[in-house]
Parts: structure tokens; sequence; C-alpha cells
């Protein structure tokens, strides 16, 4: 059964098969990033602008190492600290053939990297009408996330924890409210440690994962993007398929009633 | 009798183990495949340069890389003293040169844990940075600056550590053809096969065979994710134009060596174990070279070579015992770091062989990726 050929998934007018973004920064080596990129399906990638060779795409460091092979770009802004600066980034990528999308990411602090809000949302704001597909990287803020919706992002990226910092989803009850008002797709973005994040996100209704450093900096990076693969499709499977409520108390998952040997029955066959 | 110790591997990482064990009172013999220091060794421009080859944080990689980097200067004396030559170990210092505004984050974001460690750091506005380093293009608004990074030459370096094992009285052994055979036992101690030298007996050994330690596996319970990556680096005339310190950007770096070269590397190729230089992979470093430095723009390298460096599933080297078998000790999967952290694990292998504890919480334990194993016990 392919349960994807159901779950369309669609940004900027890209239907997608994977709902799982990978980083490609801090693999140990071209070939293991090569590895996990093949293991997670992925379809959309993503990496600094700011560490690319922009006047020669194929000859990039990182680029060289996946070319070739469909993935549809999603450079981003990292290390902009401001919406001009962020601005001036994604006008530098498509103008050397990176295309129209674009990862707005605004920090404002060295050490947290937290997302500048403020930044974030008048750089989305300009972009979109410079005719970027912007996906904007940001708090998870319920109202904050509505606001970056409004202002045209193609999809909304909260993040659950701090980047690379693998703290999972910090405010689930938050993630729970920006995926109920939102009618772009959220993709939780940073934060991630292990795949049982992914599938927590995915539970909560989140459309999509992106992931690099818990990847990466996994013992076992082509492994872990296997897995964090299969917890995004579990995880989406399971919110489309509705959890039990939640009891204080057992119930048995078969009568007691009416069976041949009373006592036996006490285990459950669940 | 002193206890008999067989080295597995030529370059740099087993030399330096190989002298080691000698120091240390073993007797030993190197058996190197081909020529001594003829794969990522080669490769290597040399840089000592743990804080700017680790950018990220302070893990346990980090502090081998500094352990050894603060190893060096003495390791290094002793060396040119017990050889009588030089290695040009050359206190340059290092620029990691900002080409972006959004570069600057990322480098105030590493000064701020890296500050920490003992050798002085520093952010150079763009004026600062044209004074030290005069010649770089215009297009570079800053840099973080490290003053104690440095560089030796590494084929200097790699013919002294052959002298030095030669007048200990180790037995350097090339051309020796692949490993074919290794047989392992507590009391028999370890037999070893090599197509073009024969077999070979001793108390212990010690596998540095880089690129090519995954073939282990075949005589091992061991996991041991080792590929290669292919190192194409060249070299300019270092006359055409003047470059002070260690030179890193995000697609190449550059050192000025003594001899009037000016290396530049280097690339990172999947290509198996072919090791041939390729016209594409040299470009790429001599278009980029002149957009950094303009001078040597449109000048061909007067020298191209390539390597394959050990690269490991996790980034981090394979040092310690296989599990259960103390007489077999691996040294590998140093990527691009083996230069620099040849002190470091020849004095940890040093400890292996006199039966101490393994170190840094054995991050690098040589078992690490082979859980089955440690699930059904037979590791």
């Amino acid at each position: 059964m392919n349960t994807r050929l159901n779950d369309p998934f669609v940004i900027g007018g890209h239907t997608l098969q994977s709902r799982f973004f990978l980083g490609t920064g801090r693999f140990p080596s071209p070939a293991v990033l090569q590895q996990a990129l093949e293991a997670s399906g992925t379809q959309v990638i993503t990496f600094a602008v700011r560490r690319i060779n922009l006047d020669d795409l194929a000859d990039d460091n990182v680029l060289q190492h996946v070319a070739n092979r469909g993935f549809v770009y999603l450079p981003n802004t990292s290390g902009a600290s401001n919406a001009d600066e962020a601005v001036r980034i994604a006008r530098l990528a498509r103008s050397a053939g990176l295309g129209n999308w674009i990862k707005v990411e605004i920090s404002a602090h060295h050490r947290t990297l937290l997302p500048d809000p403020i930044e974030t949302l008048r750089a989305t704001e300009r972009l979109v009408k410079e005719q970027f597909i912007v996906l904007p990287y940001t708090s998870d803020d319920p109202v904050l996330c509505h606001r970056l919706e409004e202002a045209g992002a193609a999809a909304v990226m909260p993040g659950g924890a701090p980047i690379g910092t693998g703290l999972g989803i910090l405010n689930p009850y938050n993630l729970g409210l920006i995926v109920e008002e939102a009618r772009v797709p959220i993709i939780v973005d940073a934060g991630i440690g292990s795949a049982q994040d992914v599938v927590q996100a995915m539970e909560l209704g989140a459309d999509g994962i992106l992931a690099n450093t818990p990847i990466a900096k996994a013992q076992d990076p082509v492994f872990m993007a296997l897995a964090m693969k299969l917890a995004v499709e579990a995880g989406r499977l399971s919110r489309r398929a509705g959890r039990i409520p939640k009891k204080r108390y057992a119930s048995a998952s078969s009568e007691l009633k009416g069976r041949l040997f009373e006592f036996a029955g006490t285990e459950g066959e669940g | 009798m002193a206890e008999s110790v067989l080295v597995i591997g030529g370059g740099i990482i087993g030399l330096s183990c190989a002298w080691e064990a000698a120091k240390r009172g073993f007797r030993v013999t190197i058996l190197e495949k081909d020529t001594f220091g003829g794969q990522a060794s080669g490769a290597a421009a040399g840089m000592l340069a743990p804080f700017s080859e680790n950018t990220e944080s302070p893990d346990p990689f980090f502090r081998l890389c500094l352990d050894s980097f603060f190893l060096y200067p003495s390791w290094v004396h002793e060396v040119e003293e017990a050889s009588g030559r030089r290695v040009e170990l050359c206190r340059s210092g290092s620029l990691n040169v900002a080409f972006h505004e959004a570069d600057l984050l990322p480098m105030h974001t590493r000064l701020a844990w890296q500050q920490t460690y003992g050798v002085p750091c520093e952010m150079l506005s763009e004026l600062e940075l044209r004074r030290l380093e005069p010649e770089l293009s215009q297009q570079a608004i800053g840099a973080l600056y490290c003053p104690g990074e440095s560089h030796v030459f590494a084929p200097l370096l790699v013919d002294a550590l052959m002298e030095v094992c030669s007048k200990v009285g180790v037995r350097l052994i090339p051309h020796a053809g692949q490993l074919t055979k290794l047989e392992a036992g507590a009391s028999s101690g370890v037999s070893v096969t090599m197509t073009d030298a024969g077999s070979w007996h001793a108390d212990r050994v010690v596998v540095c065979t880089g690129a090519w330690s995954g073939l282990l596996e075949k005589w091992f319970p061991l996991t041991l994710p080792v590929h290669p990556i292919r190192g194409q680096i060249c070299s300019f005339d270092g006359t055409l134009g003047d470059i002070r310190h260690m030179v890193f950007s995000s697609q190449a770096y550059w050192v000025g060596k003594n001899d009037g070269s000016l290396v530049c590397g280097a690339s990172e190729d999947v290509a198996g174990f072919d090791r041939s230089v390729t016209e594409r992979g040299i470009n790429r470093l001599t278009k980029w070279s002149g957009r950094v430095f303009p001078f040597l723009q449109g000048s061909p390298p007067q020298r191209s070579w390539a390597g394959l460096r050990p690269a490991t599933r996790d980034g981090w080297p394979l040092i310690g015992c296989v599990p259960g078998i103390t007489e077999v000790i691996l040294a590998s999967g140093h990527y691009r770091n083996g230069i620099l952290l040849s002190p470091v694990t020849a004095a940890m292998v040093g400890d292996l062989l006199e039966g101490k504890a393994e170190s840094y919480n054995n991050a690098f334990r040589v078992d690490r990726f082979s859980r089955t194993a440690e699930r059904t016990g037979s590791g």
C-alpha cells in the first residue's frame, strides 16, 4: 500500500511526494551526505547561500555532490541578521540560478540563533512581493505564524527548539495551535533530536519536517536519515488514522464475558 | 626479549605510531603496501588548525585535535633533533575570510566558544584584514584571525619520521603489497601476510591502513564504515605574490610553503579508490584561487596531485583495540586531520601497547559502529 499517493503535499505549486526536507551542512563527508539524501527520500534540500560558489554553481563544494538528482533547492539566508541582508542574499541566490525558493532565516543572537520575528516578517513581505516562494523559519508563536501566512509565505516553518540543540518539540501546545489555524503547510524546522520528535511533530499535525544537524551529526547519518523518513510517514499516518482518547483506567481489548475460561482472558489480546 | 610490533601502513599515522612504539621499547616493523606517505599524507597541506577545522562545537573530536595541536611543537622539535632534518613548522596564523556579511554571525558564534581554549582568536575588520593580507580580493570584508594556528610541510615530515624510525631500529618495508591475512590469538601473537612481502609474525599489530581499513571486517566481528574520499590538491608559484597566513574560504584553502610554493586544496571527491587527478577538480581550485587572490588569475598550477583520505560515518577516527583481542590495535579514519592528529594518535597507541586504558571516554573506540555485536554478545 503506497499511502503517500493519496496524500499530496503542495508547496508553491510543486507537488512533492516526500514531506521530509534535508539540510546539507555538517556532514562528515560528501559520500555520507549522498547516502543520507538517498536514504531520506527527500526532494527538497536546503543550504546556506553564503557558503555557495555563486559564480559557478556546478563547481560548488557541496552542490557538485547533489547536482542532477532532481532536488528542489531551498537556499537559505542563514547568517543574515536583518531583513535587508536576507533580501540581498535571496536576490543573489536567484540571480545565480538557484531558483526562486528561499528559506528566510534571520538570527539576531549568536548563541541561541533564535529567529528575529520582526525582521523575518519584514523579509517575508518583501520577498513575496519580489515573486519568491518564501518559506520563513520562525519561532513557534501562533500569531506570528499566522502573520507570516498572511504575508504570503508558501509554507511556515516554526522551530521546535533552537537550531542544532536536539531538544525536540518544546512547546507542543503552540505547535498544535499553529497547525489548527494554518492554511499553508507547516514544516517543523530546527530542534529535532531523533525520530521520536519527528513522529510527535507529525502527529501534532505538522505537514512536513526539515532537519539537518540530527542527521549529519548522528553517529550513523544514513541510518538516522532512514529512521526519520519512516518517522515522517509513521507520524503522518498516525495523525490521519486518529489516535484513541487517553483514559485513566484499563479497558480490555476483548470482553471477558462469554469466554470459555474466565481467568485466561485477563491478559487481553491487544 | 622486548615484545614485537608490526605496523601495517606507512602513512603519517603508521610512521608516528611506529616511532612511538620503538621509543617505548618495542621491536617494530612497518609494512607499507606501496610507498611511505603516499596517500592521505601526500595529499595533505600540513595544516595544524584545530580551530579552523572545528567550527561547530567543543566535542571530543575538537579536544583530540586541540590536544595534538598542543603536543606538536615539542613533538616536531624531537623529530627534528633526532632526524637532523627540518620539517618547516611555521606559525603563520590562519585567516577564515568572510566574503558575505552573513559570514560574520557564524564567525562570532564560533569565536564565542573557541576563545575559551587558551589560544587567542579575534575578528578582523576589513581594514585590519587588508593590512595583514594585502593580496586578498577586495571582496573580502573581514576575517576570523587565529594567530596561533600553524602548518608543517607534510612530505618533509614523512621523510623525517622515516629517518627517526630507522635510527631507533624500526624496520621499514615498502612495496609490501596488499594485506591478505591477519590472524591473532592471545597466546600465539599475530600473523600477517602481505602479497609482495610474505608472512610476518609478532606479538602485536597496529593497523594504520587509512582508507583501506574496512578490510579488517574480513577477520574481526566489527563494522568499520571507513570510505575513501579523494583529495586533489595543487600548488602555484609562490613568488607571484605574497600570502602570509593560511587562508580558509568556503571553497578552498591556501598555504604558503618555505620552498616558495603556494599550496591550494583540496577537493573532496566521491570516486572510490581512484587516485587520478582530474582536470575539473584542479580547475575548480585554480578558478577559485583567482577570485580570492587576483594575482593568481590565469596562472596554471605548477603541480597537482591527489591522495585518498580515510573518512568514517561520523567523521571521527577509530583508535583502539579490537574488543577482546588486545593484540590488534586500529588507528585509522583520520580523514582531513591525520597530520594534526599524529602526535596524539601515537601517544594513544603507545598507551594501548602498554595496556593502559583507552582515553577520551572511548569516544573513538573501534567498535562503535558494531551495535549488533553488542546485542548478541558475540563482540
